[in-house]
């Protein structure tokens, strides 16, 4: 990648370096193009609960994004992402329930709160090496799921918690969804834009200098170290970006359900979390919405399409798991296109000996 | 210690805690065996098993199906259960452990937690939960009991921890004055040069694996019955608790690793009679891990390590 340049060269240098209109970003800019457009216009006309669904999956997309993001290219792992987006959904009804604020305002100040908070984790959590820093997460999302199960979520009462045990239900507002997105099919594309606005930020991350510092930091520590990177200042913003997202994401997740409930959130989601993240594919950005899909779409496949009990998802995420752990470690993102390539050679192949006179045996 | 008349100290009225006492010592008693089966585990083959829980409740599982639908004898159960544990951990090691063993700690974590999802995976389609489906693995031995020092005390309480403290006694002396006992100690140390010594790497392994699933099928046995219902989810979780343990005692000291047992029990039932704490008691092995990790961690800068391979 870039990380070689000579230091000295001018921002517009190193602007041209991070998006060069070569053949190859062309290509892959009208791919995502593409996808953008049958994302926004195609999908939705599907069915309606396949447009929430697709909801779903592009929030989920977000978060897996962070936790990607934190794995693939620093080599930290947070089991504890859940935790945040628990904490981001909280946050968001609270403040909805209690403020008037526009819609983009509560999405930047529930993701202000996450980052917060994974900042406040991570800053002592960030001397401990990777292993350790898995548990504590892990740890750290257990204790919030306790927490959240006792307070459970606002119900319109006052009070920090908002909660009362003699809720008005009928008088009780879902939480705000943006004005001009009222409807499941607009507050979809809404979603949709926001989420890739996410990525965006995601791909400025990776491309740019912070990238840089995280590639040196999961290749060696002590050598980064040498080389001036700022270890922990790039640790933590690595930390508080991923947790900027699970609060983004919580934010959406809370205007899509309108009114959030405790039971909806399991300890075990940070380990399916996990699971579809490494499946989709870690150090590549198509890997969180390879990974959005597998842990939203594919339940509400099986569920409702197919008649299939759900639960089986857990055990195919669980076998994925060991799958790519031990053969593909880009995940799905990158073993995908490159079984792809194998079988379309092999299918060329066995058409050229076809043609050549059926030699082959 | 004589408890006929109330008595305050500190002003606690301990007259009234006797109970939570003696159930957080059988609690404590089971983290404590499971904590020790993680550590031995970890130690012979770096893996830290996060599967733990989740094979003592599909073992838990299986025993109350014997039981329930069946007409074969219970001890039948009682032992399919544990043994359970054993061959599913010595299959798991069989099939990966060898694959996973120049990775990463972090990589082999990571390994049982497919395992773990595959297990809940089962348990959530062959026994799921709902209201109506308040499944229960009484022990014989809860019919049982005795007062001591004023207190009701069952004989599965006293099992929990008895087993936990002749299981750290049994596997410290173990590891200390038998052959195979000094192997998995080398391999703890080096598995390549162990293994270039001519000790059997693979064959030791496995001998921890099914060694470490048998406790995780005790242990899956004996919860369900102190914590009153068989919840595959909860049994799953138990895993924290054991977790919290074996950081406690740093993943290396097995005597250490019983205590921390012991105090995450306790910790756990001592809030219940206070109703401001009794809705967070169950956080008490989170926080006691946390404190138990950023303890370790006091002196450390910079962490050198290989992750993401």
């Amino acid at each position: 990648m870039a990380a070689s340049r000579t230091p000295g060269q001018g921002a517009a240098a190193a602007a041209r370096a991070t998006f060069s209109l070569d053949r190859g970003s062309i290509v892959r800019g009208l791919a995502i193009a593409v996808f953008l457009a049958i994302a926004i216009f195609f999908l939705p006309t599907i069915g309606a609960d396949w447009t929430t669904t697709f909801t779903s999956v592009a929030i989920y997309s977000v978060i897996t994004l962070g936790l990607g993001l934190l794995y693939g290219r620093v080599g930290l792992i947070s089991l504890g992402q859940v935790a945040l987006l628990v904490i981001g959904v909280w946050t968001a009804t609270r403040l909805s329930f209690a403020t008037d604020l526009p819609f983009p305002v509560l999405l930047l100040l529930t993701g202000a709160v996450t980052c917060g908070v994974g900042v406040l984790i991570g800053l002592p959590a960030i001397r401990l090496s990777g292993l350790y820093l898995a548990l504590i997460t892990l740890m750290a999302a257990g204790a919030v799921n306790v927490v959240l199960v006792a307070i459970n979520f606002p119900n319109g009462g006052g009070g920090f918690t908002g909660r009362t045990d003699t809720p008005d239900l009928s008088g009780l507002k879902p939480v705000a969804r943006p004005s001009i997105a009222e409807g499941d099919t607009a507050y979809y594309r809404y979603v949709v834009v926001v989420a890739a606005v996410m990525f965006l930020v995601a791909l400025l991350h990776v491309r740019g200098k912070p990238g840089r510092a995280w590639a040196a930091i999961r290749e060696s520590e002590p050598a980064a170290l040498a080389a001036g990177v700022n270890i922990v200042l790039y640790k933590l913003w690595a930390f508080a970006l991923a947790s900027f997202m699970a609060g983004v994401a919580g934010c959406l997740l809370a205007a899509q359900v309108g009114q959030p409930t405790a039971q909806s959130f399991q300890t075990q989601d940070s380990l399916t979390l996990l699971a579809t993240t490494l499946i989709g594919g870690i150090f590549s950005l198509w890997g969180a919405v390879v990974a959005g899909c597998f842990s939203q779409l594919l339940p509400f496949l099986f569920q409702v399409q197919w008649g299939i009990n759900p639960n089986f998802v857990l055990i195919l995420f669980g076998a994925g798991l060991l799958q790519v752990l031990l053969t593909a470690p880009g995940g799905l993102a990158q073993q995908f296109p490159k079984d792809m390539a194998n079988l379309g050679r092999l299918v060329w192949r066995g058409v050229g000996k076809v043609t050549g006179g059926g030699s082959g045996s | 210690m004589h408890s006929v008349v109330g008595f305050a100290v500190f002003g606690v009225d301990w007259e009234f805690l006797k109970p939570y006492i003696v159930l957080g010592l059988a609690l404590g008693g089971v983290y404590a065996l499971s904590g020790v089966g993680i550590v031995v585990l970890y130690q012979a083959t770096g893996v830290l098993n996060l599967a733990f829980g989740a094979i003592g409740a599909c073992g838990a599982l299986i025993a109350y199906w014997m039981i329930n639908h069946t007409s074969w004898p219970h001890w039948l159960a009682y032992v399919t259960c544990i043994a359970f544990g054993g061959v599913v951990n010595l299959a798991y090691g069989l099939l990966f452990g060898p694959a996973f063993a120049a990775r990463d700690p972090l990589v082999k974590m990571m390994g049982t937690l497919g395992l773990a999802l595959i297990l809940l995976g089962i348990m959530a389609w062959r026994a799921p939960v709902g209201g109506a489906f308040a499944r229960f693995l009484p022990l014989p031995s809860s019919s049982h009991t005795f007062t001591l020092f004023g207190a009701f005390v069952n004989w599965t309480q006293v099992i929990a921890l008895a087993f936990a403290l002749v299981l750290t006694a049994v596997t410290t002396a173990f590891l200390r004055y038998t052959n195979l006992g000094t192997a998995y100690r080398a391999i703890a140390n080096d598995r390549e040069i162990t293994a270039t010594l001519g000790v059997p790497v693979r064959r030791v392994e496995a001998s921890a694996w099914f060694g470490s699933g048998l406790v995780a099928g005790a242990a899956g046995l004996l919860l369900p019955d102190l914590i009153t219902s068989l919840d595959y989810a909860a049994l799953t979780f138990l895993v924290i608790a054991a977790l919290a343990a074996a950081l406690i005692g740093r993943l290396q000291s097995l005597w250490v690793t019983f205590a921390g047992g012991l105090a995450v029990g306790l910790a756990q039932a001592l809030f219940a009679p206070y109703a401001s704490l009794a809705r967070y008691r169950s956080a008490a092995p989170f926080v006691l891990a946390i404190l138990a990790l950023l303890w370790l961690s006091r002196h450390r800068v910079v962490t050198i390590t290989r992750t993401a391979r």
